[in-house]
């Protein structure tokens, strides 16, 4: 059975003036366990609503939405999240007490949650930095936090939302490394949101393109099957990336022409 | 495809621990125009009252230090002062109990926002000291008006900013906690709460600004002793040296009164940064 399954999933919200919007519409997924799923789209296209709804943040309007063949009601502490921008962290706890949240919150006695929230801070390599607060971390070691403090949980799902969106080109690559080394030694599935065609080639088992939006819904899915290293320099990375990149800028010109009209 | 990548600065906080003769050096350099800065107070209110204006109806600094030593010495001052800090006391700790729930559940919960509103939203808007009158007539010129408007001034002030820092915690705060298998009592107490300290020590930091203006309104009014009380006598006697005194008790004990309050932010909360 698929871990999580999305069946003909539509979300659409109420505007300020009362006219209903689709944001995703007649969505269809299966991912399998220990999946790293992209999902790629251009800005707009119902992506974060999709992790959204998977998290459990909102409910779908339409459709089904399971994980391991029950529905998803709610956020819980299976699907961990990690989030694009900072403050999801809490500014009063040191890096440590941040990662360690998800235990206390299960009475996990204090001795053994900080040895595994120590054993954590050390996976996403932040060993020495666990007294600090924070806004005293860099923008690379904040969303580092997020990801032991997801990860420490022991979530079966970690769902990312554009997660190394607001960092620098240096800090955002070596996070990919670091990611999909995490991800193979820990044998999570990972769903990954973003609109960086390389993030998603060099990070992925699979990728999935999404349509403009509104009512954005699954272009096609497309496996990452690149023999050796994941680099420009790999003539097979560069085929999907010009495959990916072309679906990609037929939503775009689509979104463009549907605005213009 | 071309992506704009927004670059953040890399806060490397650099331990600054330098020897400790450069940190000695350090406090010198920092504290030496603050010490300027009240040096040129003192001494424009000395050349202004002794050359420009020249009266006895403004006397100079030293002036008034001597008179506030023998204010001391006989215990009028100490009494005064003494009698008003109580009343500020008392009035503004009570204030932050009464407004910190309060604050807290119209933050919370948009229903008991909209029944509390009408009441916070409209009585904040009758200064304390318009309420002088009322206060004296229904608790008598003793402790309780005093404290009644200390409190007034106090209470709106804090729930205001405690319902605000709950307005401002971010969704994904809350987010984070629920995907972290946190229940609504765990939210409350572990996220909400936390994130609204700093909110909560601002509105209580302007609170107590506001109850020196109140406590001596008040006992400009009516009130047996007081600050407030040895301004009008001061003004009934002409005996400006007291009033001086008085005005000059005020600003030291504002001063001291806040320092002391960020002073404890700093050491009981300082994990919780209260805006400068």
């Amino acid at each position: 059975m698929a871990l999580i399954s999305l069946t003909d999933v539509g979300k659409s919200f109420r505007s300020r003036e009362g006219r209903a919007w689709s944001a995703v519409a007649d969505f269809n997924l299966t991912l399998e366990d220990g999946e790293f799923y992209c999902l790629l789209g251009p800005s707009g296209c119902g992506k974060s609503t999709i992790l959204s709804l998977l998290a459990g943040f909102t409910l779908p309007s339409t459709g089904r939405l399971e994980l391991s063949g029950k529905p998803i009601k709610g956020a819980s502490r299976d699907r961990g999240v990690v989030f694009q921008g900072d403050d999801s962290l809490y500014p009063w706890l040191t890096a440590v007490e941040n990662v360690e949240f998800g235990l206390r919150l299960r009475g996990v006695d204090r001795r053994e949650r900080r040895d595994r929230a120590m054993q954590y801070l050390e996976l996403v390599g932040l060993h020495g930095q666990e007294g600090k607060h924070p806004p005293e971390l860099s923008g690379g070691m904040k969303q580092r936090v997020q990801i032991a403090r997801a990860l420490a949980n022991e979530p079966r799902i970690l769902l990312m939302d554009e997660p190394f969106g607001a960092l620098d080109a240096q800090t955002r690559g070596a996070m990919q490394v670091e990611l999909r080394r995490i991800w193979e030694r820990m044998k999570v599935t990972v769903v990954f949101i973003t609109h960086d065609i390389d993030e998603a080639i060099v990070l992925g088992t699979r990728v999935g393109v999404m349509t403009a939006g509104p009512g954005g819904t699954l272009k096609k899915n497309l496996p990452i099957d690149i023999p050796g290293e994941r680099t420009r320099g790999n003539p097979r990375y560069i085929a999907l990336y010009e495959e990916i990149h072309a679906l990609v800028r037929e939503e775009v010109l689509r979104a463009n022409a549907l605005r213009a009209a | 495809m071309s992506e704009a990548t927004r670059t953040l600065p890399v806060s490397d906080t650099a331990g600054a621990a330098g020897s400790s003769a450069s940190s000695i050096w350090q406090a010198i350099k920092n504290g030496f125009p603050y010490f300027l800065g009240f040096f040129s107070l003192f001494f424009i209110w000395h050349v202004v009252a002794v050359y420009v204006v020249a009266s006895v109806l403004f006397p100079p600094p030293y002036a008034v230090l001597l008179r506030a030593i023998e204010l001391l010495q006989d215990g009028v001052l100490v009494e005064n002062v003494g009698a008003s800090l109580q009343r500020i006391i008392i009035g503004f700790i009570a204030g932050s109990l009464i407004g910190i729930p309060i604050g807290l559940i119209i933050g919370s919960f948009p229903l008991a926002r909209k029944i509390l509103e009408p009441w916070t939203e409209s009585l904040r808007f009758i200064p304390s000291v318009a309420m002088i009158t009322i206060a004296v007539i229904w608790f008598g010129i003793g402790e309780p008006s005093k404290i009644f408007l200390i409190i007034y001034t106090t209470v709106f002030i804090v729930i205001l900013n405690t319902a605000a820092g709950v307005g401002a915690i971010s969704a994904n705060k809350i987010r984070a906690a629920q995907a972290l298998g946190a229940n609504s009592r765990q939210i409350f107490f572990l996220v909400a709460l936390p994130a609204t300290v700093p909110y909560i020590l601002t509105g209580m930091r302007i609170a107590m600004a506001n109850s020196f203006t109140t406590i001596v309104a008040a006992e400009l009014v009516a009130a047996n002793a007081g600050l407030g009380v040895m301004l009008w006598q001061g003004r009934m006697y002409m005996q400006i040296g007291d009033i001086f005194v008085a005005l000059v008790s005020l600003c030291i004990l504002g001063f001291t009164a806040d320092r002391l309050f960020r002073f404890g932010v700093a050491h009981f909360a300082g994990r919780y940064d209260v805006t400068p």
